[in-house]
């Protein structure tokens, strides 16, 4: 006699997805991941769609990743019409990348993880155990939310970044309450790691990630020309399709990826795990707690997650000093003559590698797009490791299995509107 | 006055209200003490709706079974039902290719898996459900939102404008984008409340909160076209959050 137990939704996570447990008696037979968000088919929304247009529908796919889809959009698109942006544009889209990592993490974190390390069930009671930490996290998140809104114009879905340059850009007084916000938010992000170290699983661990990043080669931590796998190799990111080949598996609405017959993993973890090198105090963090992070299985990757709050504030702040020094004026943005051609960009989104790639015609009107998104690329080990879980605990009754399996799901923070668009 | 219990819940969409939501970290904390939040997946562990609720927050359009499912049962056991975003009051991006074939459109995407998805044209709330207020933007504007959370406080709901951004710009002297830099800037047509921050950076307004009441869409059109846009680009940018215009509307 066969029992079955749905998780559904999984709570404090983006998106609606759900998991079914099938056993026999106290056995696991079978356990699934389904990513039952609507479709909404922007791959197929674009088609027809000029290419200054694309940055602006495709923002939308999700809130929380955002401002990296528009970037990852402005860079694919730019590489198919041959148009380089200046160094101000450059500087002004690492540093609102840089934002959106902070708000994403600190989002994650403190306010869907947070619960789970206290023992209660969201923010009403973070609001009564936990309220330094819950208002800590919440100040780096609004820093985050200071440099996407200053630097973008609009606090969701920046506006100001377009193909070839920018809008407006920041001017001297804006920066400076940057910089003056970042250099107090410094030190909470090192608190913000204490508190991530101080909780850190310690039963046996799971399967091995096998890790996929960007690689890159500049100052950048995010934007590169590559991917790069575990097992050393690197791919060139219009040469993505030779490893990431989506397919639709199951009752999902999202499609899977396997990396060399492998579920990939991506993130946090992932970056640090390959070699994302880090500025000196994020650096120090990182290595004051390696073991944890180095060969860790999944669960480790909110503490990753903090150790990159730590390096985003840092290199927010180189940033800001460049833009303070260089005193930018306003520039035009390059001229765009639309031509057909493709384009395809790799970046790292807070979750993982985001790959996006367009073709247009003679018009600039786009013909194909395809985007892998870091949570579509994260299910098959997101599956897998709730297999080797429920099947662990076995015996274990309904509550304590949905907690455990839940806060799984969470380490990967999926953005499940992402992972199916 | 009892603690108000609300709903914080999402459809067919991007979380971008939802993110909204939780973007009002200095008010946070004291939102979570004075309401009581009964059904929030986003943000809570707890999974049922228990009810009843006073207030619902949902963003999204609806598109699939599932969703008309959430929607009736939040509106069953909710006083009042916020339309949360221009998704839920207008159907937003997602509704953009309503007038083609949804079917293709799937296809296009899963090929022959998209038999077995149900999915429809996505649609605004006030299609299947009565609403009680809307709180337009995509996203809304954080001070909207918690206007209307202060508003329910005092057992009342504010009142949002009813003129186009184009007032808001001009009140701010941006240089017109529309007159003088001849792009296509839908402020004429689309409902305030933002304070035209898109203008005041120097991008031209996208339309993301959907129409104003009167908006004198024939005019708008017939300008764009003697600036030399096609039908088709003024169309297309039109239908992003807004598959519904009526191009021969003048009030």
């Amino acid at each position: 006699m066969s029992n079955v137990l749905e998780i559904s939704p999984i709570t404090r996570v983006e998106g609606h997805g759900r998991i079914k447990i099938v056993r026999t008696a106290d056995k696991v037979e079978k356990v699934t991941l389904s990513l039952y968000e609507s479709p909404r088919f922007f791959e197929a929304l674009l088609k027809g769609k000029s290419y200054a247009e694309l940055p602006e529908i495709i923002c939308r796919i999700c809130s929380l990743c955002s401002t990296v889809h528009r970037i990852c959009a402005l860079q694919a698109i730019e590489k198919a019409m041959h148009v380089e942006v200046s160094l101000q544009t450059r500087l002004y889209r690492e540093l609102i990348l840089n934002g959106g990592h902070i708000q994403s993490h600190a989002l994650h974190l403190f306010c869907l993880v947070l619960p789970d390390l206290f023992n209660v069930s969201g923010l009403s009671g973070l609001t009564g155990q936990a309220q330094e930490e819950l208002k800590r996290g919440l100040r780096i998140k609004a820093t985050g939310n200071l440099i996407q809104e200053t630097v973008g114009g609009r606090l969701i879905h920046p506006v100001t970044l377009i193909p070839g340059g920018m809008g407006k850009p920041v001017n001297k007084e804006g920066l400076s309450k940057l910089k003056e916000n970042l250099q107090n938010t410094m030190p909470e992000t090192l608190r913000a790691f204490e508190l991530f170290s101080s909780f850190h699983p310690n039963d046996e661990k799971l399967a091995k990630p096998n890790y996929l990043a960007v690689r890159s080669e500049t100052k950048s931590l995010f934007l590169g020309d590559a991917l790069a796998m575990e097992n050393g190799e690197t791919v060139p990111a219009e040469l993505y399709l030779k490893i990431l080949c989506e397919q639709v598996i199951g009752e999902n609405n999202a499609k899977t990826t396997l990396v060399n017959g492998e579920p990939p993993t991506v993130g946090a973890l992932a970056r640090l795990n390959l070699g994302m090198r880090l500025p000196p105090m994020a650096n120090t963090a990182f290595q004051e707690r390696r073991l944890s992070l180095k060969g860790a299985d999944i669960r480790a990757n909110n503490l990753a997650q903090a150790v990159e709050l730590i390096f985003a504030v840092e290199r927010s702040l180189e940033i800001v000093d460049i833009l303070l020094d260089a005193s930018f004026i306003r520039e035009e943005p390059a001229r765009i003559v639309p031509r057909s051609g493709m384009g395809s960009a790799a970046v790292e989104a807070p979750r993982g590698v985001l790959v996006q790639s367009y073709g247009f015609d003679s018009r600039g009107i786009c013909t194909q797009a395809d985007i892998i998104t870091p949570t579509a690329i994260n299910q098959a080990a997101m599956e897998r490791d709730l297999v080797t879980l429920a099947k662990r605990m076995e015996g274990a009754d309904d509550e304590e299995l949905t907690k455990a399996l839940e806060q799984l799901v969470r380490a990967y923070d999926p953005c499940i509107s992402c992972a199916v668009h | 006055m009892k603690k108000p219990t609300i709903a914080i819940a999402g459809l067919t969409a991007c979380s971008g209200c939802q993110l909204t939501f939780l973007n009002c970290e200095e008010e946070l904390p004291e939102i979570a003490q004075r309401f009581v939040v009964d059904y929030f997946p986003m943000g809570l562990t707890e999974r049922l709706m228990t009810g009843p609720i006073d207030v619902a927050f949902v963003e999204g359009a609806i598109s699939t079974p599932d969703d008309l499912e959430t929607i009736i049962k939040l509106r069953s056991c909710s006083r009042l039902l916020v339309a949360f975003g221009t998704c839920a009051l207008w159907g937003g991006i997602a509704a953009m290719k309503n007038d083609e074939s949804r079917k293709q459109l799937a296809e296009a995407i899963y090929g022959p898996a998209a038999a077995s998805l149900m999915t429809f044209n996505p649609q605004p709330f006030h299609r299947f459900v009565k609403v009680d207020f809307a709180i337009t933007g995509c996203p809304p504007e954080k001070g909207e939102l918690l206007t209307t959370l202060a508003a329910l406080l005092r057992g009342t709901l504010p009142v949002f404008p009813h003129y186009p951004v184009c007032t808001e710009c001009r009140n701010r002297e941006n240089l017109c984008l529309l007159i003088e830099c001849n792009e296509i800037c839908l402020g004429p047509l689309i409902q305030a409340g933002c304070n035209a921050r898109c203008p005041a950076v120097g991008i031209k307004c996208e339309g993301c909160r959907g129409p104003v009441t009167e908006a004198n869409v024939a005019a708008e059109t017939d300008l764009l076209l003697s600036k030399g846009f096609s039908r088709e680009e003024i169309v297309s940018r039109m239908q992003r959050f807004y598959p519904e215009w009526n191009y021969e509307q003048r009030s």
